[in-house]
């Protein structure tokens, strides 16, 4: 009954929020911060509980860890770069938060540099010289 | 033919790992690089026969790849600059040497400062002698263009108090030391056989005691400078000894008598 607290939460902080907004919007965004880190956290949990799972099976059935590792990495900056970028979005700072979409991509796009190199390496060595 | 179910095997789970991981992501605006990401890698166990066939193993290749990439670019860590790092190791090699020079160079010299003190209470018969030795780093003597050597840069020695000087005999007075030096450059002394104890302060103390108690001081001033002469003997002997011994230049012995005035430097 997990998703009856998150969005039990989430209710009673949208109607503070929109109390408090017209009185004091800066406290307001913090609330709306605050109530972001809450779900945030209470999820990270059970995101945990996923990622520890995948990563038992694939060691149990002999994949290759750097695999998992690369993904892992894609869901950690993923999750991170929505995350800042929603909380700055909330501010009305549309602009910055796309900046930090756009980190967030390009951080993702480097993981596939060294895949790249060594299937582009592979398929040379392939073709006749 | 177990290499190729062990092939089919990761290929497999592969590519279920990355649709569930699609699953996962937060966003649709990351979900098209994410994508491209687990593709590539879904393309490379594909591949990964033709890898280990070409160039070895490929999940080996992909991993030393990845840790080159994160030393270099620091990805996740914000490490800096490959070069720059290096420069921090190279610094913090430099400071911990620098730090273990400074340790031995310590060792050294609290070694060579009981030494002096067992010669000095060798050949003179003073206990309790305090010796503090500095030492530094310089040009070797012997060869001026060859690397820093330790070398001593002051020795001071710290005599004990006066009665303890005055008690120990004089061996080396024969040293043609100038009788009665300045009495008020000694420290404050009692006198123990008086039955009034009379002590002297170090400025113009002899005269404001002798206009106090003229009874006392004629004795008081003779006994200081009594004791002053042994004592200006002691410190001429141990200069003297030390610059024997230990082939050292006199202007950097200074000694201390009653661990308060310099008797000679």
């Amino acid at each position: 009954m997990e998703i009856i607290q998150v969005v039990g939460i989430g209710i009673l902080s949208t109607v503070l929020i929109l109390v408090l907004k017209e009185q004091k919007p800066m406290f307001a965004f913090l609330l709306a911060t605050a109530t972001g880190i809450l779900i945030f956290l209470f999820l990270i949990g059970k995101i945990g509980t996923i990622l520890g799972t995948l990563e038992r099976v694939a060691e149990s059935s002999g994949m290759e860890m750097i695999y998992i590792k690369t993904v892992f990495k894609i869901i950690g900056i993923s999750y991170i770069a929505e995350f800042g970028a929603q909380i700055v979005r909330d501010a009305g700072q549309e602009s910055i938060a796309s900046k930090i979409e756009l980190a967030g991509k390009v951080l993702i796009m480097v993981l596939a540099v060294p895949i790249i190199s060594i299937i582009i390496e592979t398929v040379m060595k392939l073709l006749p010289a | 033919m177990s290499w190729l179910s062990g092939w089919l095997h990761e290929l497999i789970l592969v590519v279920l790992m990355a649709a569930f991981v699609e699953m996962l992501l937060p966003s649709k605006s990351m979900e098209r690089y994410a994508r491209l990401v687990l593709s590539l890698l879904v393309l490379l166990t594909m591949l990964n026969p033709i890898v280990s066939m070409l160039k070895g193993d490929a999940s080996k290749e992909l991993s030393l790849a990845m840790e080159q990439q994160e030393r270099n670019g620091g990805l996740l860590s914000g490490a800096g600059d490959g070069a720059d790092s290096l420069e921090k190791i190279l610094a913090d090699g430099r400071m911990l040497a620098e730090g273990a020079r400074d340790q031995s160079l310590k060792l050294a010299a609290e070694e060579i400062a009981g030494q002096m003190r067992d010669q000095i209470a060798g050949s003179t018969g003073i206990r309790g002698v305090n010796v503090t030795v500095k030492l530094g780093m310089g040009p070797n003597p012997s060869a001026p263009l060859g690397e820093d050597v330790p070398l001593i840069s002051s020795v001071t020695v710290d005599l004990p108090a006066a009665g303890a000087v005055a008690a120990s005999g004089s061996p080396g007075s024969g040293t043609g030391s100038p009788p009665a030096a300045n009495p008020a450059s000694g420290p404050i002394r009692i006198t123990p056989v008086e039955p009034v104890q009379v002590s002297l302060d170090n400025d113009g103390a002899a005269s404001e005691g002798s206009d106090a108690s003229a009874g006392v001081s004629p004795s008081s001033a003779a006994g200081n400078g009594a004791q002053e002469a042994p004592a200006d003997a002691e410190a001429e002997s141990i200069i003297k000894l030390l610059e024997q011994n230990w082939n050292l230049d006199p202007d950097l012995i200074n000694v201390l008598s009653g661990g308060a005035n310099a008797v000679k430097s």
